[in-house]
């Protein structure tokens, strides 16, 4: 019942049981984790959390870090970097100098710095829109909530004007930072020229409302207490169950050196690092990421987080100037090299991202497709991991990877398949419906014949759903429709007709609606009764080349994960339900919906598609229209 | 093929584990299930949640060496430039002056010098004794005592009587590196074989010495020698009894031969994996010896959880590391802090592992 832990601190039980129900920590819980004296059994417990939301997914990206200047209104006692205008270490970059930083290769650009008295607005934007010209591969990440609130007030524009503006001109996320520590007290002490918790926090719900999702972070190891830590850890987790904007956490461990702060002057101690790891991993129990902050962690204790719940590197920060400044014991920049060394030291694979967390480029063999919602969880209960690697990958994702052949196994969506199935051999095992299946929904304003030319947004986590949605308007209905992609996660659909979605989005969607839509169709339900068939929205498939000793064990474990779940499916996927707001029963029944066999019905559902695809195919050819890939 | 789970469960039991248990929990045991089995049992061999240290020093009489190591950076050739040789009066006033400051134990070594004769090692050890009483001699890898033996003519068990009565008690375990010829060969082929450092501790140990036992990983090697490296020390511990604790560290490659293949070095989680497992593997050895020094200070304070119940010396004077640029300092104050930091009293102890004064934690309101 212990999960293979022996607490060696039992006061530890009652949390990991709790845990395991997927109840939510409460801030004396989190008092123990610290205060407990059992350090590894708190790291397993972060552990076997990370697992089941990241696999064995360790991410990186190749960023760059744009101080464009260290010319500062503020004087934080906290920081060495900033100075006044005129003093002999003063810069300011212009953009050519900035552009000039750039390499072709970095994913994300990563702009944060002082907060001069003399620029004008348009040369914040001009920083954004020059970055996204210059390189469009890559994200920007831009300016952090102290730095937006500058921009509000200095500007005299209200905080979402700031944002749509910037975010007109390519702004794509936001970094975490100039959260420091959510008490007034300390901010008093140590922050007073700062934004409090209240504006950090509005900024950043702002953006997530606007589409565009955001880090946040924690500095501690100054003067906050443990009860101020963990204050802090549950205000982002109730930002976050208003908005599911936050992509990661980042504790930031202080700096001491020339920094003008007295009172604890020193490092951190390794375990006090490793335990704000663990302990912000279990209470925010609704952020899909923790990263192990490199920089400021030291290498040392980054590398032994990701067994202590980080699931994040952060990335090869060309550039980092601020926490260097402070005296911070890592080199300036680590090698990509140097980073998939430690990933892959610390049992992990090394996984390439881009600033929304989707993978790029995985450094492993033998890796296994994890679809991350509940519909997929029963495959996944015994799964051998001494062979295979799991990543979870929303299905899109997972078919590009599988095409660039970095994944080699796993449950592709089926028009995936139908471009793989020359290279890969299928399994028996799929997610197909029955009837309906509450995952795969269309919320709209209008009904499905008053579409006609209406704008439809669909995410980027799906492929064989927009398939199967332009089939239901083309053919079914005889109506035509622009689809618009929009990243997964925070989005205003407001000016949208209708929106797909997939997943454990529609699911609690369903549940608990989509403000502005009113009607809701599902679409395996609306193939079912045109077509009379089950829909097969993904297949189990296997690429060629893997050997047969490592398909059999591979084969062996999804028969043994799916007796496992037919036994109990809400022993194992009853958290992953209650975490999107399902009851026990409504696991179940959902669960129960499927057929997870790939059998004649299956099969003959398969080719009808087939068949459709490309009768529709043909069509959009003839008509010239870019059809969704 | 016996799951990692069984097998951690009979070595925390009590069981031994074999050669291929060890190696199956190296290989494919999860880094927390092999740390959480170490910590079980280095409970039961150190009851307190208290980590000893040792105020020592670490000085090197001479850097001239005929070995040819390609992990070194330390060592000079006869002649060569840079090559140094002190004094016994010279060294004796190097192990005053460390007295003055609280050292308690000196860990001496060389270089392994070809024409330094015999009686300059004994006068060494009568000299530190009768001269310098308040530390406690730790001298003489297995190299430099085979390296006596060349010299003098007499044999490795003559020699080892000849220090014993000189007044020597404990010798350090370095020079094991991994204890498989299969890598030996490659990394140092002119030390000696793996039986040659064994054979040495025997004697030593069935004298009466006390010895420590180390290893350098993160070269050559694969899991197989690590495990092989574990068994034959077990194997030698349970003759005698004689070693008072392991001492894993990893290779350092800045400046030497090896650095061109071996560029990096090993990770953090590589140590505290070998940490864990030596405690798990070592059933009959009292103390594992976490190093901030070669690993880093707060790597070494993780290895505190993960099977190792020693946090080492202070280390006053280090040269070997150092010459592979690899630096790190504290002082005892320091050092008492970082086991406390760490979630443990602090216990100042001697080179045999006597406890001489016990620094209690401080809960301090966080």
């Amino acid at each position: 019942m212990n999960g293979g832990i022996n607490f060696r601190d039992g006061g530890l039980i009652p949390i990991w049981e709790k845990i395991q129900r997927g109840d939510r920590l409460t801030l004396d819980d989190g008092l123990s984790l610290y205060r407990t004296p059992d350090l590894i059994s708190l790291g397993k417990m972060a552990h076997a959390v990370q697992q089941s939301q990241s696999g064995d997914a360790v991410y990186y990206v190749l960023n760059q870090k744009i101080e464009h200047t260290n010319v500062c209104v503020l004087s934080c006692t906290f920081c060495d970097f900033a100075t006044k205008k005129g003093e002999p270490d003063a810069y300011e970059m212009t953009t050519e100098e900035i552009l000039a930083r750039l390499t072709p290769e970095i994913r994300e650009v990563h702009i944060t710095g002082g907060m001069p008295p003399d620029w004008p607005w348009e040369r914040y934007v001009e920083i954004v829109r020059a970055i996204h010209e210059h390189l469009p591969n890559a994200d920007v990440k831009a300016y952090t909530a102290v730095e937006i609130d500058f921009f509000h007030k200095k500007f005299k524009m209200p905080i979402e004007e700031v944002l749509r503006q910037l975010q007109a001109v390519g702004l794509r996320t936001m970094p975490g930072g100039g959260a420091e520590i959510f008490s007034e007290r300390v901010r008093k002490l140590l922050f007073n020229q700062k934004i409090g918790a209240k504006t950090w926090l509005e900024v950043h719900k702002t953006a997530h409302r606007l589409g565009i999702p955001t880090n946040s972070t924690m500095l501690y190891g100054h003067v906050e207490t443990l009860e101020e830590r963990l204050v802090h850890m549950i205000k982002l987790r109730e930002a976050q169950d208003e908005t599911g904007g936050f992509l990661t956490f980042i504790p930031l461990a202080f700096q001491p050196g020339d920094t003008g702060i007295k009172p604890r002057n020193q490092f951190t101690s390794a375990i006090d690092d490793l335990k704000t790891i663990a302990v912000s991993r279990l209470m925010l129990d609704n952020f899909p990421h923790i990263k192990a902050y490199w920089v400021m962690l030291t290498e040392e204790v980054a590398s032994v987080a990701l067994n202590f719940g980080a699931d994040d590197m952060d990335g090869t920060v060309g550039g980092e100037r601020i926490a260097h400044d402070a005296g911070a014991i890592s080199p300036t920049a680590l090698a990509t090299d140097q980073i998939v060394r430690i990933i892959r030291g610390a049992g992990k694979i090394p996984v390439e991202r881009d600033a929304f967390y989707n993978p790029l480029r995985l450094l492993s063999e033998n890796v296994v497709g994890k679809i991350p919602f509940l519909n997929s969880v029963p495959f996944y209960a015994n799964m051998e991991n001494r062979v295979f690697k799991i990543l979870p990958v929303v299905p899109r994702r997972m078919g590009l990877l599988a095409e660039q052949l970095q994944v080699d196994a796993g449950p592709f969506s089926l028009m995936d398949y139908f471009r793989l199935e020359d290279s890969m051999d299928l399994m028996g095992w799929c997610i197909a419906s029955r009837d309906q299946v509450k995952s795969v929904m269309l919320f709209s304003k209008e009904g499905w014949r008053d579409l006609e030319g209406k704008r439809i947004a669909i995410t980027d986590d799906t492929a064989t759903s927009v398939k199967l949605l332009r089939i239901l308007l083309e053919k079914k209905y005889g109506v035509n429709a622009t689809f618009e992609r929009l990243h997964a996660g925070v989005n205003d659909y407001s000016d949208y007709d209708a929106v797909l979605l997939i997943g454990d989005e529609a699911l609690r969607r369903n549940k608990y609606g989509l403000h502005g839509f009113e009607l809701v169709y599902d679409l395996a339900r609306e193939w079912y009764d045109w077509q009379k068939l089950p829909f097969v929205f993904a297949v189990w498939a296997i690429r060629r080349t893997i050997s047969a000793d490592a398909r059999l064990m591979l084969e062996q474990s999804i028969s043994r994960s799916l007796a496992t779940s037919e036994a109990d499916f809400v022993a194992v996927a009853g958290v992953h339900g209650r975490t999107i707001g399902l009851t026990d029963r409504e696991t179940q029944e959902f669960l129960e919906g499927f057929s997870y066999r790939l059998g004649g019905r299956e099969i003959e559902a398969m080719a009808r598609f087939r068949q459709l695809v490309a009768e529709t195919e043909s069509m959009s050819r003839v008509d010239g229209r870019r059809e969704e890939k | 093929m016996i799951a990692t789970t069984e097998i951690l469960t009979k070595a925390r039991k009590g069981g031994r584990i074999s050669r291929e248990e060890g190696l199956e929990i190296l290989k494919h045991g999860q880094l927390l299930d092999l740390a959480d089995a170490a910590n079980e049992i280095r409970f039961t061999k150190v009851a307190e949640p208290q980590v000893t240290f040792v105020i020592d020093t670490n000085p090197n009489y001479s850097n001239v060496c005929n070995v040819d190591c390609i992990f070194c950076a330390f060592y000079r050739h006869p002649g060569e430039e840079g090559e140094y040789t002190y004094s016994v009066r010279e060294m004796v006033a190097n192990f005053k002056q460390a007295a003055a400051k609280g050292v308690t134990t000196v860990l001496l070594q060389g270089g392994v010098h070809p024409t330094l004769p015999f009686e300059y090692y004994l006068e060494m050890v009568e000299r530190t004794i009768r001269e310098v009483p308040e530390v406690y001699p730790h001298f003489f890898s297995t190299s430099e005592i085979i390296g006596m033996a060349k010299v003098s003519g007499l044999t490795v068990p003559q020699v080892l009587r000849r220090l014993w009565d000189a007044g020597l008690r404990s010798i350090p375990g370095g020079g094991a590196e991994i204890l498989s010829d299969r890598v030996k060969r490659k990394i140092s082929h002119l030390k000696g074989s793996s039986a040659d450092w064994l054979n040495v501790m025997r004697e030593a140990h069935k004298i009466g010495f006390r010895s420590t036992a180390t290893m350098m990983y993160g070269h050559l090697e694969r899991d197989e020698d690590i495990i092989e490296h574990l068994d034959v020390i077990r194997e030698l511990q349970d003759e005698y009894g004689g070693f008072t604790s392991f001492v894993p560290w990893s290779f350092k490659p800045g400046n030497t031969p090896l650095e061109k293949v071996i560029p990096h070095y090993a990770t953090p989680t590589r140590y505290l994996q070998i940490i864990a497992i030596s405690r798990i593997y070592l059933d009959n050895f009292p103390h594992i010896q976490a190093s901030w020094f070669s690993e880093g200070k707060k790597t070494g304070q993780i290895a505190l959880h993960f099977g190792a119940d020693d946090f080492g010396g202070t280390l006053l004077e280090e040269n070997v590391h150092a010459a592979a640029n690899f630096v790190n300092k504290t002082n005892t104050e320091e050092c008492i802090q970082l086991i406390h930091d760490a979630g443990f009293a602090a216990a100042q102890r001697t080179t045999l592992y006597e406890i001489l004064k016990i620094h209690p934690r401080v809960e301090v309101a966080a």
